[in-house]
């Protein structure tokens, strides 16, 4: 009985926020349209449906709602513009040396922290101190610095980041929010108080955080340190930013749509479609890393067998239901990288629907009987594969669509176990290497993702027990690849080894892509400028202004 | 002589010896009742009897249809029939309502005897318990239940059986308390019956009547509860047609396909208003005879 009277409010306040809405339209489109030239002031609410950070240095631990509102307020040495060019941001310029094992970088002298502390080598050389420091429990930035062995100071402005292999994806990681230079002598309070109030270079301030409601971002007057592709010097528009938490996703449109907020995260396909002609606009921006894909667990039965793996990747029709389910919003991805990256491959050939040819392979493979229910049979073990679904992960469209491939693949005998459940049972079934079939997502900068997700050494749990090569991809010739692509510096044999390994994991039918890892955010009709970094595609308020 | 017709007067077999009472001319509320749950019935055995479409068949291109002469209630965002949904849903939903009162009604009968026909620590030990149980809300009692076994249609009927069961406990003690000391209870003990033979005929049968017809209003809360378990996405797997899980399902698409949370929701409001509604007229006429 709840959850209809729930309901019932929640439709009310939309169709009163829609009703609100379609009347400010009416009252002032014009003076909104003349306004075209950044106005100072104002403050802006964003609505997140990501969980809570539990802590704002993103360092610790590492995840994307960490990375969404510390883009905010620190500021990485590198950045990346919309061709995927690494940039300049607080280091100016870098040169690696002959052997590749060492890379020099020259840093910006005239940037200083917000809480008075001068940024130069020695903070940098704190923050790698840091994030390569066990205390400090940092799983993205720790895994992105790697190969990184120690760094030398050669002067005041000037750093040097020692290697233990050459790293061919070095400025990639450098880009990104999870490895971005905070000051060390915030970093020096310890890990309780820097939770709370991080202190970097960027264009706002941390002021206040009320735990399970908002976070409050206030400018930073003397911000001079913008990445090179930013649209304007100086600081910011915005006098502050109330970052705020609404997880779910029907609350936070209708709150988008009655004004209460200006941006919101996570936006669902139906919304964005609802969105259209409303005055609001859809800033749609791929995640770098991985596409989604559903990973074929090749580590057990039934698909160690590659028929088997085939006959599914031919049975999975997954086409008419992205269209239906993302309203045009998401396009059917060939690649196991997203279409951000330049280096992805992407294969159409290997993923054909052909349900003869999937019903001839698992003949093939020995599944040839069928029982009562319509399911294949083979030495009395029914075809059934188990498909752990992470509900904080998937959001419900693709949920159905999960739904719709349990049903497509029915046709040619696989029984798909669907099992949706919490994140932290999800993780636990995932170690005990109870599935056939997954997806999840994994972001980060540059190709050098395939190595985290298919190199047989990610088979080996790391400490947490968590393994990202979910589908257990174990083949020499790929490690050998992932391994030399990752070490060489010529940016055309990169590129070519990176297309060789990415069509034997593709020919494989070790996984089968969906979509891009979707990132919409919806922007109300106030706001302009508002554009997401090309790194890791968090939107950025530097350049952002309200029309009041 | 006498004493054997007093004894058999004030017995609740005194249920059927007021027929005439029982039977008396049925209230519009209650003809309509009676009928909505004969539909749910059928639908929940013979589903296939109410509507020709598949629950199951999915067809993308068919998505998000408002509802029309074919799909009377729509299509969902799967392409699938919204009206066979509901339909082929009805089974699930109500046997986990009915199953879970019956599992709250055993559990109830057991610790209820305990507690009413035990000696006295055991009713004390029984009743502290059940009062500890009551401290804590019914839906959450079986929260904490599928934390401990992990989600599914089993587990979450089993937890909703155990939350209703303090409830039915308590009322089945009070009422063997209360008749235990009765006359014609006396008045067999007079006549030389059996310890066992005045349980069965007399105590039994008096102290129980009356919670079977509250476990007719418990239907309608279980079936609730079941639906509220399923929407939190603790109860019935995907793809199975389940109201709970069809309304969390629509929830999504509330502002641009209303058929989708609309019509399940519909359907929990009417088998749970049709079986309360059974419930409350059942328990009036039976306190009309009591009096």
């Amino acid at each position: 009985m709840r959850a209809p009277a729930h309901f019932a409010h929640r439709s009310i306040a939309a169709a009163a926020g829609i009703t609100a809405l379609t009347l400010l339209l009416a009252g002032c489109t014009p003076a909104a349209q003349q306004n075209t030239e950044p106005t100072a002031g104002g403050t802006l609410v964003y609505a997140s449906g990501d969980a809570e950070p539990t802590c704002l240095d993103p360092h610790v631990g590492g995840n994307y709602p960490q990375a969404l509102i510390a883009t905010q307020y620190l500021e990485s040495l590198v950045s990346k513009d919309a061709d995927g060019q690494i940039i300049p941001w607080l280091a100016t310029a870098w040169e690696p040396a002959e052997d590749g094992l060492s890379w020099k970088f020259q840093l910006r002298d005239d940037v200083t922290f917000t809480d008075g502390t001068p940024f130069n080598a020695e903070a940098v050389q704190a923050n790698v101190e840091h994030l390569l420091d066990p205390a400090t429990t940092s799983s993205t930035g720790y895994l992105a610095l790697g190969k990184v062995a120690s760094t030398d100071i050669v002067d005041e402005h000037t750093i040097r980041f020692n290697l233990s292999t050459p790293d061919s994806a070095l400025l990639d990681s450098l880009s990104m929010p999870w490895v971005a230079i905070q000051s060390p002598t915030a970093l020096a309070r310890g890990m309780d108080v820097n939770c709370e109030s991080p202190v970097g270079t960027g264009p706002f301030i941390v002021t206040d955080w009320k735990r399970q409601d908002s976070i409050t971002l206030v400018r930073n007057d003397d911000y001079n340190s913008p990445p090179a592709d930013a649209e304007h010097d100086g600081p910011a528009y915005l006098d502050e930013i109330v970052w705020r938490f609404i997880p779910d996703s029907a609350s936070r449109f209708a709150a988008l749509q009655s004004g209460q907020v200006d941006v919101i995260d996570n936006a669902q396909p139906s919304d964005i479609a609802a969105a259209e002609g409303q005055g609001i606009t859809d800033l749609d921006a791929p995640r770098p890393g991985a596409s989604n894909r559903i990973e074929l667990n090749s580590g057990k039965a039934p698909f160690d067998d590659i028929r088997v793996r085939e006959a599914f990747i031919r049975a999975a029709d997954v086409n008419d239901g992205i269209e239906a389910l993302f309203f045009g919003t998401a396009d059917r991805s060939f690649s196991v990288l997203s279409s951000v990256e330049t280096l992805g491959l992407s294969a159409e050939e290997h993923f054909g629907i052909d349900p003869d040819a999937a019903n001839a392979l698992l003949d093939e493979a020995g599944w040839t009987e069928r029982d009562g229910d319509g399911y294949r049979v083979k030495n009395g073990q029914r075809l059934s594969v188990d498909f752990p679904v992470s509900t904080n992960q998937s959001i419900p469209a693709e949920q159905s669509l999960f739904e719709q491939i349990q049903a497509a693949v029915k046709q040619v005998g696989f029984e798909v176990r669907l099992k949706p459940m919490d994140l932290s049972s999800w993780y636990s079934t995932l170690i005990g290497n109870d599935y056939n079939l997954v997806s999840a997502p994994y972001t980060k900068v540059g190709p050098d993702v395939l190595r985290i997700l298919y190199h047989s050494d990610s088979i080996t749990p790391a400490p947490s027990g968590y393994f990202a090569n979910l589908a257990q991809l174990n083949d020499p010739e790929v490690d050998a690849l992932l391994t030399e692509a990752s070490q060489v510096t010529d940016a055309d044999e990169r590129a070519a080894l990176y297309a060789e390994v990415q069509e034997l994991i593709l020919s494989g039918f070790y996984a089968l892509p969906l979509y891009d890892q979707q990132n919409h955010f919806l922007v109300g009709g106030n706001v302009s400028g508002l554009r997401a970094m090309p790194t890791v595609s968090t939107p950025t308020f530097y350049d952002a202004w309200l029309a009041r | 002589m006498t004493a054997t017709i007093d004894t058999q007067t004030a017995q609740p077999g005194a249920l059927s010896h007021a027929g005439t009472r029982v039977g008396a001319r049925p209230t519009v509320g209650e003809v309509l009742a009676v009928t909505a749950l004969l539909l749910l019935v059928v639908a929940a055995i013979a589903p296939w009897l109410l509507t020709p479409f598949d629950p199951l068949a999915i067809s993308p291109r068919e998505a998000f249809q408002v509802p029309s002469f074919t799909h009377w209630f729509g299509t969902d965002e799967s392409g699938r029939d919204v009206f066979a949904r509901m339909i082929y849903g009805t089974r699930p939903s109500l046997i986990i309502g009915v199953a879970a009162t019956a599992i709250g009604l055993v559990l109830a009968l057991i610790l209820g005897m305990l507690a009413g026909l035990g000696p006295r620590p055991v009713d004390y030990a029984v009743t502290r318990v059940g009062e500890v149980l009551f401290a804590l809300p019914g839906l959450l009692l079986a929260l904490i239940f599928i934390t401990i076994t992990g989600p599914g249609v089993v587990t979450s009927t089993i937890a909703v059986g155990i939350a209703t069961a303090p409830g039915y406990a308590r009322i089945i003690r009070s009422q063997l308390r209360a008749v235990r000391d009765a006359p014609f209870i006396e008045a067999a003990t007079v006549l030389g019956r059996s310890r066992f033979t005045i349980l069965r005929r007399h105590t039994l049968p008096n102290a129980i009547a009356p919670v079977f017809v509250l476990a007719t209003l418990g239907v309608g809360q279980a079936i609730v509860w079941a639906a509220s378990l399923s929407y939190l996405g603790l109860g019935a797997e995907p793809p199975a047609a389940e109201w709970g899980a069809m309304l969390n399902a629509g929830r999504t698409y509330i502002s641009t396909a209303w058929w989708l949370t609309v019509f399940p929701g519909l359907f929990i409001v009417l088998a749970a208003a049709a079986s309360t509604a059974l419930g409350r007229s059942l328990q009036a006429r039976t306190r009309q005879v009591q009096s």
